[in-house]
């Protein structure tokens, strides 16, 4: 049951599904985020603890709910994006494939020129540049077999990445303010059903109990979480 | 429960299939393009995601907002009034939200991918070999080297990100949001928010307690 850093560690492995290593980033933010806010509103003392019974399980369905299917719509996505990636490749006759790779190779090494590199560091580094020249193309400008191999590789793997793109767009911008906005909704009448004062009380939009950052909101704490309040808390969607 | 499974397998299924009919021609037109995306990282996701978040988002917040108002019949018009607060939220969430979050990705990443380059090289270390398993040499095949560690770089510096910004959420994101928030809030509503106006109620009761 030890811990093995490099199994751990070969999770995150780019060259096997690099849109699977921005999914599963991306989720486990969401969860962290999810988590954070429905931890804050456990820990809210100026929430009654009948008031919690509601909220901590409806920040926790929520959240899930949410992160479960922006999941699963990305993967069958990603999944869809990449089996046309291969087809297409399976039906590339072989001067096909090699001119795709030589413009896929051209394209880098065009980039490359411009000072940014795969790297992440961008830095115009000139034997770099060259290495890259030599390993892409012959002297001829023909593409080599490692760069056919690359094209081959990057293909599924752009395509992934862009699936995972696609279903991050969904997810943040469709599916979760649905989810969010309709779950405030049911639970913000939940509350005034409970506490039927809550309907007088006005709306504070910045009361958030996950940003406070000081006392300086101490006033707001003197009232109970009303649930106007409580959709601009729960949406506070720490962003990660 | 069944018929529950089989009905939210098939919305799945039909949302993903709307998504990828349009894209996948896509990939069949400009398999290059595609290709080059391979190289993306959390930076390019974050980017993507919370612009269409910030411009998609408060008009959906609205549209709900209008919606329950209408099949719930609600006369004051309270989830109305939430969902346009919450509208100016979401665009202040998505804004602040990628500056910091770009900003510490790109930190994280440089610093993880400068790690992996040193690392990388080591062959006899057990992280080595994961990182390197076909052994390429940093000096001989440069540029294979470090496409590939620069690939790992991208996708651990994310997990690492992922980790700090569970600190920095707290400690940078938050006030910067709710100073966004409140300036898009003055400039929606064309009036000093509320919270300025009792802060400085609270502040001139301070002062005159002492």
């Amino acid at each position: 049951m030890s811990f093995n850093l490099a199994k751990f560690v070969d999770n995150f492995n780019p060259e096997k599904d690099a849109g699977k290593v921005l999914l599963v980033l991306n989720a486990a933010g969401m969860l962290f985020a999810a988590a954070s806010n429905t931890f804050a509103a456990a820990a809210d003392k100026n929430t009654s603890a009948e008031d919690k019974k509601f909220l901590v399980p409806s920040g926790i369905v929520t959240g899930a709910a949410n992160i479960a299917l922006y999941y699963k719509l990305t993967q069958k996505i990603m999944d869809r994006l990449k089996d046309v990636a291969n087809t297409h490749i399976a039906n590339l006759s072989d001067n096909e494939l090699a001119q795709k790779a030589k413009e896929l190779a051209l394209a880098k090494i065009n980039k490359a020129e411009k000072g940014f590199l795969g790297t992440g560091l961008f830095k115009k580094k000139p034997d770099l540049i060259q290495s890259m020249k030599d390993t892409l193309l012959t002297k001829d400008g023909i593409a080599t077999e490692a760069a056919i191999n690359e094209f081959k590789k990057q293909l599924p793997n752009g395509a992934s990445v862009m699936g995972a793109f696609i279903g991050a767009v969904i997810g943040s911008a469709i599916i979760t303010p649905i989810i969010r906005d309709i779950s405030a909704y049911f639970v913000q009448k939940g509350m005034e059903k409970r506490n039927p004062h809550l309907k007088d009380v006005p709306y504070k939009p910045y009361f958030d109990p996950a940003h406070i950052e000081s006392r300086r909101y101490g006033h707001y704490k003197k009232q109970p979480l009303s649930m106007k309040n409580y959709m601009a808390f729960t949406n506070s969607k720490l962003k990660i | 429960m069944k018929i529950n499974s089989v009905q939210q397998q098939n919305f799945k299924g039909r949302l993903a299939d709307a998504a990828t009919k349009s894209v996948g021609n896509l990939i069949a037109e400009h398999p290059v393009a595609v290709a080059g995306l391979a190289g993306s990282s959390v930076i390019a996701q974050k980017i993507v995601m919370s612009g269409s978040e910030a411009v998609i988002g408060p008009v959906i917040d609205i549209g709900i907002g209008k919606a329950i108002t209408k099949v719930a019949k609600e006369k004051d018009g309270r989830t109305n009034q939430s969902s346009k607060v919450q509208a100016v939220r979401t665009f202040a969430q998505s804004v602040g939200g990628t500056i910091v979050g770009v900003a510490i990705r790109a930190i994280c990443i440089a610093a993880a991918v400068k790690g992996c380059m040193t690392i990388g090289s080591k062959a006899g270390s057990e992280l080595g070999k994961v990182l390197n398993p076909d052994k390429l040499s940093s000096g001989a095949q440069k540029y294979q080297y470090s496409e590939k560690m620069g690939a790992w770089g991208k996708a651990l510096g994310g997990a690492l990100a992922t980790v700090v910004m569970l600190f920095t959420n707290f400690v940078v994101d938050a006030p910067f949001i709710n100073w966004i928030n409140t300036k898009t809030m003055e400039f929606v509503t064309k009036k000093p928010a509320t919270k300025n106006i009792e802060q400085k109620k609270e502040t001139q009761n301070a002062k005159e307690a002492k």
